[in-house]
């Protein structure tokens, strides 16, 4: 049980830094903290109560209203730097989680699915409740329309400046083109 | 989207009974990083704690990661670990805030990145 491979471990003089993969069911969250982690990605369960608050003594952690949820874990280790790789479900149930788990978090990359954009209005809202810089990128599955970036736009009715791009999740180097467009966007806002 | 293993008890039995020592004030989180510390003294401790100091004889490892190799919920290892960390046990480092980003921040992040 309490078995990890020991090259796993880092460096503790790391800066740690932690990023949010964030899409609604499907899209291919997994998938991308796959492709970009070092470590083989991690489950680690978090528990709520049906009311949607979180679960943080360990009295009440086995009642019957509490449910748990899974969020991916990866991690890359760069030089100086160490991102830690979240990968959350964007249901709107999942509010005081989001709170949580943005806090302190460098910036949100929401995934897209053409095919069923509406499903990305509640993430979008989560993500936007926390007050945490992101960006879409849009998940092209085999059977998912062509519709012109600027439309995708308008669709999600995203601001002027928020990058848009597409991806495949399951790449690593579209994966981390994702996420540098995501941290130039960040780095542009600080110094504007 | 729940794990569908809401039947399974989320704390094991062995951890209910543990005696957790859980301080008032709690600074662990998600991303911080746990080791053990030099002089610790590690005998005598409850299952959990005992799987939870083998996990990190061999260097350490942030909270999160420590719940998913130990199979218990975030919420359970963060008191754990917080708790071991109040005898001195553990060390923890606490994540650096990173919603008011430090642009050398960004700029490892970027050229770390780029240069993959
Ligand atoms: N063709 C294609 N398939 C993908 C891509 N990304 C993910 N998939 C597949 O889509 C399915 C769902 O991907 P996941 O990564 O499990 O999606 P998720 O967002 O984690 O899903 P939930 O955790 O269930 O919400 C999997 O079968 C993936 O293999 C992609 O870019 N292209
Ligand atoms: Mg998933």
């Amino acid at each position: 049980m309490a078995s990890a491979p020991s090259d796993t471990r880092i460096s503790t003089d790391h800066i740690p830094v932690k990023l949010i993969i964030a899409g609604p069911f499907g899209v291919g969250k997994t998938t991308m903290v796959d492709a970009l982690s070092e470590i083989k990605p991690l489950n680690t369960e978090e528990v709520l109560t049906q009311a949607g608050t979180l679960v943080d003594d360990l009295t009440g952690v086995n009642e019957k209203t509490t449910t748990t949820t899974a969020i991916d874990f990866g991690r890359l280790t760069l030089p100086g730097v160490v991102l830690y790789l979240f990968g959350a479900p964007g249901q709107a149930r999942f509010q005081v989680l989001w709170q949580e788990l943005a806090r302190g978090a460098l910036g949100v990359l929401v995934l897209a699915d053409t095919r069923r954009i509406d499903d990305s209005f509640a993430v979008l809202d989560l993500v936007e409740s926390t007050g945490v810089r992101y960006a879409v990128a849009v998940n092209n599955f085999p059977d998912s329309p062509e519709y012109p970036l600027e439309a995708v736009r308008q669709a999600l009715d995203l601001h002027p400046h928020t990058p848009l791009v597409v991806c495949d999740a399951r790449d690593p180097v579209s994966a981390r083109a994702s996420l540098i467009a995501l941290v130039e966007h960040i780095r542009e806002l600080m110094l504007t | 989207m729940t794990s569908g293993r809401q039947r399974r008890r989320v704390v094991p039995d062995y951890m209910a009974a543990a005696k957790l020592t859980v301080p008032e004030h709690i600074s662990v989180e998600r991303t911080t990083i746990v080791v053990v510390a030099p002089e610790a003294v590690t005998d005598g401790l409850d299952p959990p704690g005992s799987h939870l100091i083998a996990l990190l004889r061999e260097g350490p490892l942030s909270v999160y990661e420590c719940a998913a190799y130990l199979g218990l919920p975030y919420c359970v290892v963060r008191l754990l670990v917080a708790g071991l960390a109040e005898t001195g046990t553990l060390l923890t480092r606490a994540p650096l805030r990173a919603d008011a980003p430090d642009l050398e921040i960004l700029e490892l992040v970027l050229s770390g990145l780029r240069a993959l």
